[in-house]
């Protein structure tokens, strides 16, 4: 090989060693920019509900509970079901008609005072962390018995601490037995529920 | 020697299909963000204003422009619009303006009022939203990459061309020096 051989040989691999370190660069700083666009969570990923039923069986004819509960991801609030500002979504729940089930009653948590970034003067009366609803039913002697359905649907609207996610729906299905009237049904859940009773 | 080479060629291949793969907008939360829509021109879309008249956004060719998406249930939204207000009064005359793109899902019926009666304070004095506001929707949000969060802004340049991109709140002295350059800029011929 050459002397003029060689340098080339030489040029060349330093050639590929620059492009390859500017590639790679290339792909850490593209690899960062995917975790900053991943830091914003689609809307429905914010929250996670998940439903107990406060009697298992369900009697047919009796009233019982259910508890929603709503973890919320870290650096996230949501709007109480009582926010101040007219124009700000509050976070609800609703039944969908279900033959022989009656929704009585609902019972959200207070909301907690908090300031943000955006909001340094103004607090705002949100949701964190986990929280529960409750919501009181009634089954009638129309009520399917055996395997039982109650689709419910939280609607809710999240922030962090500089931008908002657009409000959205997430079915919430709620599942259990209804036995024929007179079967004594047994409590569950009721650490759940009476720390929900607690909050509200 | 040549495995060595060899792997470094490899790294190679990954970082462009690395650099490749990540197309998708990026964006910072509260600050400008690089984005694969800065660079390239505005996207074709006609917006509809409370009027109801069409505003193709094609129209504002030779201004600087700063659309902002907001919507009336955003909170940080809310909280930004008197640095807007202040903006379109200090450039509106200058070939700059702001185009407020309103994403709330009810439309015409909450953002009117909205619009009409909300009072913010600039500057110590009570100012109603002082720049042109439309109507958006999803159609429109994909146009400009899928919109994830709000509020988030798009600086245009004379040209039509998307300069910066913004997720979160709008730093005043920012925009400031940001739309002067764009306005020193000389306009589209």
């Amino acid at each position: 090989m050459s002397g003029k051989q060689g340098s080339r040989r030489v040029a060349w691999r330093a050639g590929v060693l620059t492009f390859a370190i500017a590639a790679c660069l290339g792909s850490v700083a593209g690899a960062i920019a995917a975790r900053q666009e991943s830091a914003l969570p689609k809307p429905s990923a914010v929250v996670k509900p998940s439903a107990y039923v406060s009697l298992e069986p369900v009697p047919r004819g009796s009233d019982f509970e259910v508890a929603v509960v709503i973890e919320i991801a870290r650096g996230f609030h949501v709007n109480s079901h009582t926010p101040r500002d007219p124009y700000l979504i509050p976070t609800t729940i609703k039944a969908q008609p279900t033959a022989g089930l009656e929704i009585s009653g609902t019972k959200y948590p207070k909301g907690r005072d908090e300031k943000f970034a955006f909001s340094p003067d103004k607090p705002l009366d949100v949701y964190t962390g986990s929280v529960t609803i409750l919501l009181h039913v009634a089954s009638r002697a129309s009520a399917h018995l055996g395997a039982n359905r109650l689709p419910l649907t939280l609607r809710y609207q999240a922030c962090n601490d500089s931008a908002c996610l657009a409000p959205v729906n997430v079915p919430v299905n709620v599942k259990f037995d209804l036995a024929p009237a007179g079967t004594k049904g047994r409590a569950v859940h009721s650490e759940i529920f009476a720390s929900a009773s607690a909050s509200h | 020697m040549r495995k060595v080479f060899g792997g470094i060629l490899g790294l190679a291949l990954a970082g462009v299909l690395g650099v490749a793969g990540c197309g998708h907008n990026t964006v910072s939360a509260g600050s400008s963000a690089g984005s694969s829509s800065v660079g390239l021109a505005e996207p074709q879309v006609t917006f509809k204003d409370l009027q109801g008249a069409s505003v193709p956004l094609v129209s504002l060719k030779g201004k600087v422009v700063l659309v902002n998406f907001w919507a009336t249930w955003c909170d940080p939204c809310q909280a930004e619009i008197p640095t807007l207000i202040g903006l379109q009064q200090k450039y509106g005359d200058k070939g700059f303006t702001l185009l407020g793109v309103a994403m709330d899902d009810d439309g015409k019926s909450v953002v009117e009022p909205f619009v009409q009666k909300t009072e913010f304070t600039v500057d110590g004095q009570k100012r109603t939203m002082n720049y042109p506001i439309v109507l958006g929707d999803d159609a429109i949000a994909q146009k400009f990459g899928g919109l994830i969060g709000y509020p988030i802004s798009f600086l245009i340049s004379r040209d039509g061309t998307i300069q910066k991109k913004y997720l979160g709140m709008l730093n005043a002295k920012e925009m400031d020096q940001q739309i002067e350059s764009l306005l020193s800029s000389a306009p589209a011929s």
